[in-house]
């Protein structure tokens, strides 16, 4: 061994180096790395399509679920089923005598809590939005910034045990409603619960418009409303819009909270200003009744045709949201 | 004009802003003060001695001298108040004392019969008993004291009749004297209501001592009396306010008032032997209960009673740490890997655009569609029933995008120049990689894994209809434990809240489980947070 070194140290001073192991690779073994870094590169690609396999599992078994109740069609029933569970107000799934899966009170009572939760969610969100990106001196902002993903990251069975021991007591004794589980305590919980992911997109889309057209603003007079409402508002809106989009997502996908504080009482909400009346949603009737229904049933089928109905709903707004994600990275992009 | 207003606006945009933010703030504090104040309360609460009785009794927690020697104390306390009330309970309860003297009169018969007497003997004794049990029976009976004394003056009568000495039927003499004695203090017109009252007097103590020694009940919640002080208090008010609807000065409604049941004008009590109860009550709640302070640390570890009605959430914890690290098993590897696929090697290909998409699709699914997937797919294809596996199954599919992204950015926020240096010393891509990259994107990798633990700890929908029940064995890890179902804090406090009737007896209990899972995602949280905060500071060069 020492030897050997001693070896190596001379030949070293005599200007011979010696390298443990051949600089050049022989041909197997360059085969063998080739093959290796490329099998390695397809197993990560492969793994990496896992997620896209879901995606496709999830719509091929959504799908292949509910479509037996769209084809599946009764002797006596003379409307199709499709147009049934469209347009009808009749949700009697459980009816012995002739069951009725009319689902359009079901989802206006979807779209109904969610537009009134955005209502609330989209002003405060964007004020917010707009205060802690311009606004909010930086320890403020670090303050906020805890604040924000804490009441993103509070499980929504929490936000609906809320709902229904304290705020819906509070809205039955203090303000008189007859029932404290209504349209409104949903709605004002689904738009707390909406607000962290519009504000969190909001604000990027705000900070990403750039400090340019601030200080053009700011040069040519303009009060800070005005550049934040007329210039960088505008500057951002694909992402606002992105950001509003998410929102919604956040609102309609929603289950547990809706399940517990919405009442769950299939109509649509007469006059429609009542916030006060009861409202069932899509995830809410696929929550409440999946669990009591037999397997391969109509009721079974066509709760999974609401679950068809809710993926290709968010699916669209989420197209719609890299849309205008893809938009502003452009704008962004380009200045 | 329009000049004067833009400062103006200027500072009411502002303050909207500002005002906006703060509604934030508040929202936090309005949303987590009463849950976990309320919550605290399952935890920390004076415990009375009940409490410990029940702890003794089924978690094997115990003092015994201590014990035995606290329940003595407080039983010569209630022993007091027992006697007032059987004292009163004794003329006014006339179904057992009606029940007693039948009892009474067959004993005599049986008794009778066991004799040596002739047939006329047996048959005049005979009817001489039944003569006065059935005087007893028509004055208990009777509301009228005339009448009820007329009965009692029969039984006098036939009192001095030779053969009932040391027989039952001296009982019955007794308990007639015992009547008299009653029927000249209590109001017998009013015997019914006492009679409800008294029952309802009954419940209250039952809810504040539990069963008397020697009486064995078979449901736990029935087993203890108040083991809190808060409910203690709760049912000493019920037991001493009445509420009684009376007519409103307008004289179209009922309106409710309370009256104190030993008010000496209104008070159904008023005037009886049972009035000083109420105040000896109110005087030694605290000797018979004997309050402490008590930290019930244990709240998360036990198991609880049917309904949740005593001890703690043990099971539920346990069962959501299990479905949420079976699913960051599966979740965190794949995540990790597919980032690291996209960030080093992908390049921008349609394959690579369809993978973007599909794992923001992915993040959009609504958490209960997941669930109908889980159902449709894992349940029915792969474990053949709701078990732990096809929750976690779910929970890590529902986490995966969450990873994913968190992982992506940890990636890429490793500066290039390290990958250089590595690439510099000879190092291949994967080893550049695997020693150098992934180490540096640690703590960003880990905060996005810590987040998607809390993110799967908290999801209800997914689990729902794939392995959570509201009612199950503790979860073990014995056998095949991922095949079998399992209790989970998020599903729990759904089904405490709406779907369990006794829980709503208890909303200590309620409020406990939601504060234990809110305590443990904001705890992971702020872990996340606290992480990262160290993270950036160090990016920073600080």
């Amino acid at each position: 061994m020492k030897d050997s070194s001693t070896q190596s140290v001379q030949k070293q001073q005599a200007g011979v180096f010696e390298f443990a192991r051949p600089l050049c690779l022989t041909a197997t073994e360059d085969f063998r790395g080739f093959i290796a870094a490329h099998l390695g590169q397809g197993l990560l690609f492969v793994t990496a399509s896992i997620s896209v396999l879901a995606v496709f599992l999830i719509f091929f078994f959504v799908i292949g679920q509910s479509l037996p109740f769209f084809l599946n069609r009764g002797l006596a029933e003379s409307v199709p089923r499709i147009k049934e569970f469209l347009t009808s107000t009749q949700w009697y799934p459980q009816r012995q005598a002739g069951p009725e899966y009319g689902a359009r009170a079901i989802i206006i009572g979807s779209l109904y809590v969610t537009v009134c939760s955005l209502m609330l969610a989209v002003p405060i969100g964007l004020l917010a939005a707009i205060f802690l990106s311009d606004i909010a001196p930086f320890g403020l902002r670090q303050f906020c910034k805890p604040v924000i993903e804490i009441l993103a990251a509070i499980p929504s069975v929490a936000y609906g045990v809320f709902a229904v021991m304290v705020l819906a007591p509070w809205m039955q004794n203090t303000l008189g409603f007859s029932s404290g589980t209504n349209a409104l305590n949903a709605s004002l919980i689904l738009s707390v619960m909406a607000l962290p992911t519009i504000i969190s997109v909001a604000e990027d889309a705000l900070s990403a418009a750039g400090r340019d057209i601030r200080e053009a603003s700011y040069a040519l007079g303009a009060t800070r409303a005005e550049t934040m409402l007329l210039v960088v508002l505008p500057a951002a809106h694909s992402g606002i819009v992105a950001a509003i989009i998410l929102g919604m997502m956040r609102a309609v996908g929603e289950t547990m909270v809706v399940w517990m504080a919405s009442g769950n009482a299939s109509r649509i909400p007469s006059p429609w200003w009542d916030l006060s009346q009861s409202v069932r949603t899509l995830t809410a009737t696929i929550a409440g009744e999946l669990g009591e229904v037999p397997k391969n049933t109509d009721h079974y089928h066509v709760l999974f045709a609401i679950g068809l109905l809710l993926l290709v709903f968010t699916f669209g707004l989420n197209m719609c949201s890299e849309y205008f994600m893809g938009q502003f990275r452009k704008i962004t992009g380009r200045r | 004009m329009r000049t004067g207003m833009r400062p103006v606006f200027d500072c009411v945009f502002t303050l909207l802003s500002a005002a906006s933010v703060a509604f934030l703030i508040a929202a936090l504090g309005i949303f987590l003060i009463p849950l976990c104040g309320k919550g605290m309360k399952a935890v920390v609460f004076r415990g009375t001695v009940e409490f410990r009785k029940m702890q003794s009794d089924r978690f094997n927690r115990r003092n015994e001298a201590t014990l035995q020697n606290e329940i003595l104390q407080t039983q010569q306390v209630r022993d007091e108040i027992y006697a007032l009330v059987d004292h009163f309970s004794r003329g006014l309860d006339t179904q057992t004392l009606a029940d007693q003297a039948k009892d009474l009169y067959r004993k005599y018969g049986d008794e009778l019969r066991s004799r040596d007497l002739s047939r006329q003997q047996f048959a005049d004794l005979r009817a001489a008993a039944k003569d006065i049990r059935d005087h007893l029976l028509a004055a208990f009976d009777s509301t009228d004291k005339a009448v009820v004394e007329e009965h009692l003056d029969a039984i006098e009568g036939l009192r001095h009749q030779p053969g009932f000495e040391k027989t039952p039927v001296e009982t019955m003499f007794r308990l007639a004297d015992d009547f008299r004695e009653m029927i000249q203090k209590v109001d017998l017109s009013r015997r019914e209501e006492y009679a409800e009252e008294l029952a309802a007097v009954n419940k209250e103590l039952f809810a504040l001592f539990g069963p008397r020694p020697g009486q064995q009940r078979v449901l736990a919640m029935e087993s203890y009396g108040a083991t809190r002080w808060d409910v203690a208090q709760k049912h000493l008010r019920y037991l001493i306010w009445q509420e009684k609807w009376v007519p409103s000065p307008d004289g179209q409604t009922l309106q409710k008032v309370l009256i104190r049941r030993d008010d000496p004008e209104k008070g159904s009590f008023a005037k009886t032997e049972l009035a000083p109860l109420f105040g000896l009550i109110e005087k030694n709640l605290a000797a018979a209960l004997n309050p402490r302070l008590t930290f019930y640390w244990q709240y998360f570890i036990d198991d609880s009673t049917p309904g949740h009605y005593f001890g703690g959430v043990g099971p539920e914890l346990l069962g959501t740490l299990m479905l949420t690290l079976l699913a960051m098993c599966f979740a965190v590897p794949l995540g990790i890997i597919s980032a690291a696929y996209l960030v080093e090697y992908a390049g921008d290909n349609l394959a690579v655009r369809m993978i973007r998409i599909c794992i923001n699709t992915l993040a959009g699914v609504p958490s209960i569609v997941y669930g109908l997937f889980g159902l449709a797919f894992f349940v029915h294809y792969i474990t053949k029933q709701p078990c732990i596996l096809s929750a976690s199954l779910t929970l890590a599919l529902l986490v995966l995008p969450v990873i994913i992204r968190a992982a992506e950015e940890a990636i890429r926020a490793v500066p290039q120049s390290y990958r250089e240096a590595a690439v510099g010393l000879g190092a291949g891509k994967f080893r550049t990689f695997a020693t150098v990259t992934l180490p540096a994107a640690g703590p960003g990798i880990l905060t996005g894994i810590i987040l998607s633990v809390s993110r799967a700890a908290g999801e209800t929908a997914p689990i729902l209809f794939a392995g959570a029940v509201a009612l199950g064995p503790v979860p073990n890890f014995t056998g095949k434990w991922w095949f079998q179902p399992t209790r989970a804090l998020s599903y729990g406090c759904y089904d405490i809240t709406v779907g369990d009737k006794l829980a709503a007896m208890v909303p200590h209990n309620q409020f406990g489980m939601v504060m234990t899972l809110i305590i443990l995602v904001v705890c992971l949280n702020i872990t996340a947070i606290l992480i990262r905060m160290r993270l950036s500071k160090k990016l920073r060069g600080g």
